[in-house]
C-alpha cells in the first residue's frame, strides 16, 4: 500500500498533530541501544519507519492496531526508549511506531489497599516520586527509572535494583488493560491473587509488543523506610566467594534490597578508589528497622560462615555515596550519544543472564575464558567482567558487561564485537542450563536462540502468537525469529 | 675556536637569545665565534650587541618558508665560514628548514633539543621521544657542522657581556626559487583545546564558579575544564569536557575542584604529573589519585586560593 | 593524479616495554601501528582517489618485512599499490640515510605529489619529509590541516597550514612533497568487515638492497650521522597523598606546592 495514502488515513484516524513523520524522529525511531553506536555515526543498516503516531487513548489504540492488522503495516509499541535488545528495531519497509507519548495520566493511587494505576505512557520516575509524597514506593529501580515508562517495563519483564527484596515487575502488576491486533480490548481485573484458569496476565507481561499493546497497568505498592537504610561492603577473592555469601542470605531466609558481587574488572569501574584489584561483594536493607537490623545481622554472620573468601570489610559510606550515584538520567543517554559521535567509543555493552546458584559461578567462568580464547578481537577489549544483582532463593543473575577500543567502521561494529561477544555468553548460558535473558527481554538481538531457550516450551509461545497476532504485524522480528531478519545480525 | 651560526626567525627574535646559551653549552671550553643570520628581518635589535656577527639579507623574492631558496643561501655560507654548528629554534620554520639544510650539507641534525651535555669534548644532545615518554641522548658523527633544533624557553641566556657586533651584508647569494604564495593569513582564532593545555584548571558539580574557575586559570597560565555536571548544567561548551566521552587530558596539572570523580570523568585523565582535589568529601572516589586532597568547599577555597596568589604576587614586587 | 604517499609504521608509545638494564626499548613488531599525521594523509589521498577513480595512489614505506600485512590492510580500503622498502642492512638507520633510501626509490618513479606525516610519535623529528624534498629538489610544506580538494590537480595545490599564531593558505607548485598534521580532518578508514580477507598480493610490490644498490656503509647505523647514545624513561614518582582541610594552613600548602612545582 502506499505510504501517502497510509499517512493521510492515519491523520483522518487521529489527527495531524498526533502523527509525526519528522526525519530526525524517524532515523531515531529506526533503532534502540543495542545499535546506539550505528545511530550516532548515521550508519544504521534498518528501514526507518514511516510515521510515529501518538494517540490519546485506548479507543485510538483499537482504531490503530485495527488499521494495522487490515493493511499488513507493522507496529512499533514504544515508551521511554530505552530497549537494549533490538526490541524497538524496526525490520520492516511499512512501519508505524505507537508511541505512549499521551497515556501519561497516574489514575488512582490507593494507599489502603497498597495498589497504583496508571497508564503505559506514565514514567516510572513521575509515579515514584508521587508515591514518596505519602509515605509509599513503586520498588522497581531500573537503572533506566528516570526515562522508563510503564508499558515497556511491564512488556519486557523488567526488574530492578531492588528486587532481591520487592520481586520484578511480574511480582508488582496486578491488572492491565491491553489491546490485540483484532481490536479486542482485554481488561484484567485486580485481585489479589485467584485460581481462574492460567494467570493470563502473563500473556501481557514480557510479551514485548508481539501480542498485544498494553495501554494501563495496577501495580502493588509498598511503604516507604527511607530512614532504616543500612549499607555493608567487602571485597573478596573471587566471584564464587562472592556468590556463596549471597547463596547463604537468600537460603537462610533474608531479603536485603540490594546484593551485588562484582568481578575485579567490573569492579574496577565503579569502586576504582578502593577495591584494591578485587571483587566487590555489597548489600543494602532497607524496610522496618527491626527487619533491617535482622537483615544486616544475617549478613554478618554469612560472610563470617565464608570468611575464607572474605579480603577486608569495607566503610559501609562509600558504598551508600555510590549506590547515590547509580541511575542514568537522559543526560547520561544524550551525553554518551555527543561522545559516540566525536570519538570511537561508547560506554560498553551487556548480556544478562540467569542460572542456579551451582552454575552461576561454572558460567561466569566459562565465558570469561571462551571470550578471551575465542574472541578474534580479544585484544582489543577494554573491560570484560561481570556483576550479581538479582537473587532469589534457587540462583541469582550474572550481568556480563564489556567494552573495547572500536577498530573499525562503525557499520562493522556490531558484527565484529558487539554480536560475538553476546553469541558466546548466550551459547554458553544456554549449554548450562541456565536463561540467555534475564531481563532485557529477547528483543531482536537474541531471537536466533529463542528456539534453544525455551526449547519443547516454545510451542507454547508459538500458539500464542498465531492466536493473537495470525498476520505478523506487531513488532516484526522480536522474540520470534525470522530469517529475513539476519541481515541486520550480520 | 669555534664558530656557530644562528638562524633568527622575526617572531622569535627574545626567544632565540637561548641559542646563545646553547653555544656556551656545546663548547664550555672553548672560544666561541657567533654569527647570527636574520633573513628579510626587520630587528636585529635583540641580538645587536649580543653576538659577534650579524648577516643581514633583504631580499623581497626570499620567502621565509622557502626551503630551498634558505638552505641554498645557508649552504653557500657554511662553504665560505665553516661553521662547526649551526643552531635553529624549534619552531614551525626551524623545524622545516633546519633538516633540508642538514640534507644538503650532508651532516647529522637532532631535533627538539631540551639538554646538552659534553663530557671531555664528547658533545650529547638529549631531547624527548615517544611522545615525551623517552629521553634519548644524541651524539652526531660525521665531519659536521653540528645541527640542532632547539626548544625555545629552555635555555636562558644571561651573565653576558656586551660585544661589538659588526654587521655583514649579504649580497648575490645564488639560491633556487620555490614555487609557493601565501594566499591568505588568519590569526587564530580556534579556541584552545584542553588536551594540549599543560595546567587545567577544573570545574565539577561542587563548583560552578566559573568567574573565579578562570580567575585562577589566569594567574596560573592554565586553562578551564570542566567535567559532565558542569556541561549538562549549559554553564561550559562540550569542548572542554573531561571524560571518556569528552576528551582525554595530559596535563602536567589537574586542579579538580568539586568533582566526584566517577570513573567516566576518570577515564579522561591521562598520565598526570599532579593532581589536587578539593572537595567536600575526602572519599570522593577523585580523591583516591590526588597527591593533595584538600577537604572543604569548593567555591570558597578557590576564592581563598586566588587572594593567596594574588598577595604572593604583591609581596614579590 | 599520481600521488604517492610515504609512511612510517611506530611502536605504540602508550605501551612499550622498557629494558632499564640495557636502557633499550624492546621493539614488539606485532604492536606497530600507522603513524597518525600518515594516516591522515592515507585519508586525504583515498579523498582524491573517490573523488577521481582515474588516479593511482601509490604508497610507500620503509620498514621491516613483519608489516606486509598491515600494508594489506592498506591495500583493502583502495590503494592501488604498496612499496615496502626492506632490508636487514637497513636497520639502524637515522633520518638521514632513511631519507636517501626513500628518495633513491622515488627518484625511480613517477609522481604528481607527495604526501606524509609532519611529526611521527616516537621520534618526532620531523626530518624525513623535508629531507626527501631537499633530496628530490622538491618544494615543502608541512603541518598541513587541510588541503583544498577542488584545486589539488597536478600543477599546484593549496594547502593551509597551522603555526603558532596563525593559520595561513600556501598556493604551492607541484609536483612537492606535503606533509599533513593529525589535527586534519582526513582519517583512514578501516577496511570492512567483507573486505578483511581480499586478496591484494598483486598490488603489493617487495624492494630490498638489491634494488637501490647502496654500499653497506652508506646504509644501517654505520651511514648514519646521528646515533643514539643512551634512552632513560620519564618515571612518574608513586603519588604520596596528602589531606588537608580547607583553612589558612591548607591555602598554604597549596600555595607552595604550586610554587615549588613552578606553576606560579
Amino acid at each position: 500500500m502506499d505510504t501517502k495514502i497510509i499517512l493521510k488515513q492515519l491523520e483522518e484516524m487521529l489527527s495531524k498533530e498526533q502523527v509525526s513523520t519528522d526525519g530526525e524522529a524517524l532515523y531515531d525511531a529506526a533503532a534502540d541501544r543495542y545499535k546506539k553506536y550505528a545511530k550516532a555515526r548515521k550508519v544504521l543498516n534498518v528501514p526507518t519507519p514511516i510515521a510515529i503516531v501518538y494517540p490519546k487513548n485506548t479507543e485510538e489504540i483499537r482504531k490503530l492496531l485495527m488499521y494495522c492488522n487490515d493493511n499488513g503495516v507493522n507496529v512499533i509499541p514504544r515508551g521511554g526508549k530505552t530497549a537494549t535488545e533490538g526490541g524497538l528495531e524496526n525490520w520492516k519497509d511499512v512501519t508505524i511506531v505507537i508511541d505512549a507519548y499521551h497515556l501519561d495520566s497516574i489514575v488512582k493511587i490507593d494507599t489502603y489497599n497498597s495498589q497504583a494505576t496508571v497508564q503505559a505512557g506514565v514514567p516510572l520516575q513521575e509515579l515514584e516520586d508521587e508515591l514518596r509524597k505519602v509515605g509509599f514506593t513503586t520498588g522497581h529501580s531500573p537503572q533506566s527509572k528516570p526515562v522508563a515508562k510503564y508499558g515497556g517495563l511491564v512488556a519486557t519483564r523488567s526488574i530492578g535494583q531492588f528486587s532481591t527484596l520487592y520481586g520484578g515487575i511480574e511480582d508488582m502488576v496486578v491488572g492491565l488493560e491491553c489491546v490485540f491486533p483484532d481490536g479486542h480490548v482485554s481488561k484484567i481485573k485486580n485481585v489479589p491473587r485467584r485460581s481462574g484458569g492460567p494467570d493470563i496476565r502473563h500473556i501481557a507481561i514480557g510479551n514485548e509488543g508481539t501480542l498485544c499493546y498494553i495501554t494501563e497497568v495496577t501495580i502493588k505498592i509498598f511503604k516507604f523506610y527511607p530512614d532504616n537504610n543500612r549499607f555493608k561492603g567487602y571485597l573478596v577473592k573471587d566471584v564464587e566467594s562472592g556468590i556463596k555469601v549471597l547463596r547463604e542470605v537468600m537460603v537462610n531466609g533474608f531479603r536485603p534490597s540490594v546484593a551485588r558481587t562484582y568481578s575485579e574488572e567490573d569492579a574496577a569501574q565503579h569502586f576504582y578508589h578502593f577495591y584494591e584489584n578485587k571483587c566487590v561483594l555489597l548489600f543494602m536493607s532497607e524496610g522496618p528497622k527491626g527487619i533491617v537490623d535482622a537483615t544486616v545481622k544475617a549478613i554478618e554472620d554469612a560472610v563470617e560462615l565464608h570468611k575464607d573468601g572474605i579480603v577486608k570489610q569495607v566503610d559501609s559510606s562509600l558504598i551508600e555515596t555510590w549506590f547515590n550515584q547509580l541511575n542514568w538520567s537522559q543526560k547520561d543517554i544524550d551525553d554518551e550519544f555527543e561522545g559516540m559521535i566525536e570519538n570511537d567509543s561508547h560506554s560498553g555493552f551487556t548480556t544478562e543472564v540467569s542460572a542456579d546458584w551451582e552454575t552461576i559461578p561454572k558460567l561466569y567462568d566459562s565465558v570469561i575464558n571462551r571470550v578471551k580464547n575465542e574472541f578474534p578481537r580479544a585484544k582489543d577489549l577494554t573491560m570484560l567482567g561481570g556483576h550479581s544483582s538479582h537473587s532469589y532463593l534457587n540462583g541469582t543473575n550474572m550481568y556480563f558487561v564489556y567494552n573495547y577500543n572500536i577498530l573499525c567502521e562503525p557499520e562493522d561494529e556490531l558484527i565484529i564485537y558487539h554480536h560475538p561477544i553476546q553469541k558466546i555468553i548466550v551459547e554458553e548460558t544456554i549449554k548450562f542450563g541456565g536463561s540467555m535473558c534475564h531481563h532485557h527481554g529477547i528483543g531482536k538481538y537474541r531471537s536466533e536462540w529463542t528456539k534453544d531457550e525455551h526449547g519443547s516450551a516454545y510451542y507454547m509461545l508459538e500458539k500464542l502468537k498465531e492466536a493473537f497476532d495470525p498476520k505478523g504485524v506487531m513488532n516484526y522480528g522480536t522474540i520470534f525469529p525470522k530469517e529475513d531478519g539476519l541481515k541486520y545480525i550480520e | 675556536m669555534k664558530k656557530v651560526l644562528l638562524y633568527i626567525e622575526d617572531e622569535f627574535c627574545d626567544e632565540s637569545l637561548g641559542l646563545l646559551e646553547v653555544s656556551r653549552k656545546l663548547y664550555p671550553s672553548d672560544e666561541i665565534k657567533t654569527y647570527a643570520i636574520a633573513i628579510n628581518q626587520k630587528k636585529h635589535s635583540c641580538i645587536n650587541g649580543l653576538c659577534d656577527v650579524i648577516f643581514s639579507l633583504n631580499d623581497e623574492d626570499i620567502k621565509t618558508y622557502d626551503q630551498k631558496a634558505i638552505s641554498d643561501i645557508l649552504s653557500n655560507l657554511q662553504s665560505q665560514f665553516s661553521f662547526d654548528a649551526i643552531l635553529f629554534l624549534a619552531t614551525h620554520m626551524g623545524r622545516c628548514i633546519a633538516p633540508s639544510l642538514a640534507m644538503k650539507l650532508n651532516t647529522g641534525i637532532v631535533a627538539d633539543v631540551t639538554a646538552i651535555s659534553n663530557e671531555n669534548g664528547e658533545i650529547s644532545l638529549i631531547r624527548p621521544a615517544y611522545s615525551g615518554k623517552i629521553m634519548a641522548g644524541i651524539n652526531i658523527v660525521g665531519q659536521g657542522p653540528i645541527m640542532m633544533s632547539v626548544r625555545s624557553g629552555i635555555f636562558s641566556f644571561e651573565d653576558y657581556k656586551k660585544v661589538d657586533t659588526k654587521l655583514i651584508e649579504l649580497k648575490n647569494i645564488a639560491h633556487r626559487l620555490g614555487n609557493i604564495k601565501i594566499k591568505n593569513i588568519e590569526n587564530k582564532k580556534i579556541p584552545y583545546d584542553i588536551r594540549k593545555s599543560d595546567v587545567l584548571v577544573s570545574g565539577g558539580a561542587g563548583c560552578t564558579d566559573l568567574e573565579n574557575l578562570n580567575g585562577l586559570a589566569k594567574l596560573l597560565n592554565a586553562h578551564v575544564s570542566a567535567s559532565r555536571a558542569v556541561v549538562d548544567k549549559g554553564l561550559v561548551s562540550r569542548a572542554i569536557q573531561v571524560g571518556q566521552s569528552g576528551k582525554t587530558v595530559s596535563p602536567s596539572l589537574y586542579m579538580a575542584f568539586g568533582i566526584h570523580g566517577a570513573l567516566q570523568h576518570v577515564e579522561g585523565l591521562k598520565d598526570i604529573l599532579n593532581i589536587i582535589s578539593i572537595n567536600t568529601n575526602k572519599n570522593a572516589p577523585i580523591c583516591s589519585i590526588s597527591d593533595i586532597v584538600v577537604e572543604g568547599d569548593a567555591v570558597l577555597f578557590l576564592k581563598k586560593l586566588i587572594k593567596r596568589i594574588e598577595k604572593g604576587y604583591q609581596n614579590d614586587c | 593524479m599520481h600521488i604517492v604517499c610515504v609512511i612510517k609504521f611506530v611502536p605504540d608509545v602508550d605501551n612499550f616495554s622498557y629494558n632499564y638494564e640495557t636502557h633499550t626499548i624492546s621493539r614488539n613488531d606485532s604492536q606497530m601501528l600507522i603513524n597518525p599525521d600518515d594516516a591522515c594523509a592515507l585519508g586525504f589521498a583515498l579523498k582524491m582517489k573517490k573523488k577521481d577513480p582515474q588516479s593511482f595512489i601509490e604508497v610507500v614505506s620503509m620498514a621491516p618485512s613483519s608489516i606486509t600485512s598491515q600494508l594489506e590492510n592498506i591495500l583493502r580500503v583502495g590503494f592501488d599499490k604498496a612499496t615496502l622498502i626492506s632490508d636487514s642492512l637497513y636497520a639502524g638507520s637515522d633520518t638521514y640515510v632513511t631519507s636517501k633510501i626513500l628518495s633513491k626509490y622515488l627518484d625511480k618513479i613517477d609522481y604528481d605529489c607527495i604526501l606524509s606525516g609532519t611529526h611521527s610519535i616516537d621520534g618526532d623529528t620531523s626530518h624525513v619529509p623535508s629531507q626527501i624534498a631537499q633530496c628530490l629538489n622538491l618544494d615543502h610544506l608541512n603541518s598541513i590541516y587541510q588541503i583544498e580538494e577542488d584545486t589539488f590537480n597536478n600543477s599546484s595545490a593549496v594547502v593551509t597550514v597551522e603555526n603558532e599564531k596563525s593559520s595561513i593558505t600556501y598556493e604551492i607548485g607541484l609536483p612537492a612533497v606535503l606533509s599533513l598534521s593529525r589535527e586534519s580532518s582526513y582519517r583512514l578508514p578501516y577496511v570492512r568487515y567483507k573486505n578483511l580477507n581480499l586478496d591484494v598480493s598483486d598490488k603489493l610490490n617487495i624492494i630490498s638492497n638489491k634494488d637501490l644498490c647502496f654500499s653497506a656503509e652508506e646504509v644501517g647505523l654505520k651511514g648514519s650521522l646521528t646515533k643514539v647514545k643512551n634512552t632513560h624513561v620519564k618515571t612518574y614518582e608513586t603519588r604520596d597523598k596528602k589531606i588537608v582541610a580547607s583553612d589558612d594552613n591548607g591555602v598554604e600548602v597549596v600555595y607552595n606546592f604550586l610554587k615549588d612545582k613552578g606553576f606560579i
